[in-house]
């Protein structure tokens, strides 16, 4: 259901994407950032999801808050002439990589437990036949 | 299906959405911005590249004030160099026109003597003429289109002919005279002591008349000096 959501939002996104008027160039760094922070709660969704305390309410908050938060931080950063979108852009992309790291783990944990169980499953079957 | 679910899946949905919309926008936009690069870099950008372009302008337009300045100077230097020039050329001119290098044009006399069966005329008389014509300020003389120049001479070659200048002349002798017509005029005719009178009086035919444009060609002959220096 969730998949099927996500499949059609991907779909038409590019689609809408492609067809609206570019922007100015001089906002597409703070569209930049937004995207970062963005993608950013995505992962950190998935994450939460795996862990099964995703709550709908922080997800929105979360999306939304941070890419305009990091457009605010870049914009003040561009008066103040110093570059605080690179702050932003470590604290995201760390936090995308804990989070891949995390869900990474436990796909990997579902996987080997799964292939201990079939080896265990198997042994027992191979001994049930020794003893027959 | 659960109510709550519905609208998570509709939200997620939406916001998926929006991501791969902005996305999309900023891919294309960043794909663009090659092709129109000028129009979407940020202002500070274009701030600096023009004064970059406004300080290189500056620098040329100094450049050119610099070379405008040379220029002026060599056509100074050139126009003085024409003027110089100019200068020698006409002293030279004059000087050729002096020593009979060239042809010259004025008003004048033209003095014909001619053979008669009684006298014929001789070397003497051209040499009283010259003398006379430059005593009257003759500036420039020729005899039978021979130019006398500053080593002219006139001398009898036995009775037949005269030489000027080395050329062989015969009657009618015709001596062109340019210079003050009037002075030579009465130069010439002065009453009884006059050359005119004194050869009408020894029976030689004498003829001159003034004429406004006379031509005298150049000497011909090289005028080079080999022993003095």
């Amino acid at each position: 259901m969730i998949a099927i959501a996500i499949i059609v939002g991907c779909i038409l996104g590019a689609l809408i994407g492609m067809n609206v008027p570019n922007i100015s160039y001089t906002y597409s760094g703070y569209l930049a950032i937004a995207i970062i922070a963005a993608l950013d709660s995505v992962f950190g969704g998935i994450t939460s999801v795996l862990k099964g305390n995703f709550d709908l309410k922080v997800f929105i908050s979360g999306f939304f808050g941070n890419a305009i938060l990091s457009m605010l931080l870049t914009w003040l950063g561009v008066k103040l002439n110093v570059d605080i979108y690179l702050a932003a852009i470590v604290v995201f992309v760390g936090r995308m990589f804990t989070n891949l790291s995390i869900i990474r783990r436990y796909y990997i944990d579902k996987w080997s437990k799964k292939v201990i169980k079939e080896e265990t499953k198997n042994e027992d079957e191979k001994k049930t036949m020794g003893e027959n | 299906m659960k109510k709550g679910q519905v609208t998570i899946t509709i939200t997620i949905g939406l916001m998926i959405l929006i991501l791969t919309a902005v996305i999309f926008v900023q891919f294309k936009t960043i794909n663009q911005t090659d092709i129109t690069s000028l129009e979407n870099m940020r202002e500070d950008e274009l701030r600096t590249e023009i004064n970059n372009y406004k300080q290189k302008i500056e620098e040329i337009a100094k450049e050119i004030e610099d070379t405008d300045g040379k220029i002026a100077e060599y056509e100074k230097v050139i126009n003085t160099d024409k003027e110089a020039s100019e200068l020698l050329v006409a002293e030279l001119e004059q000087q050729n026109n002096i020593l009979g290098k060239n042809d010259v044009k004025g008003s004048g006399v033209i003095v014909t003597l001619t053979d008669t069966r009684a006298q014929k005329i001789s070397g003497e008389d051209l040499r009283a003429l010259l003398n006379e014509l430059k005593l009257a300020g003759a500036e420039a003389i020729s005899i039978n289109g021979q130019r006398i120049v500053y080593d002219s001479y006139i001398v009898d070659i036995g009775s037949t002919y005269i030489s000027v200048n080395g050329e062989r002349i015969v009657s009618p002798y015709e001596v062109k005279a340019i210079g003050n017509t009037t002075y030579l005029e009465s130069g010439l005719s002065k009453k009884q002591y006059g050359y005119i009178d004194t050869k009408l009086e020894e029976g030689k035919d004498v003829v001159l008349v003034r004429k406004d444009n006379i031509t005298i060609n150049k000497y011909t002959a090289d005028l080079n000096f080999e022993y003095a220096t």
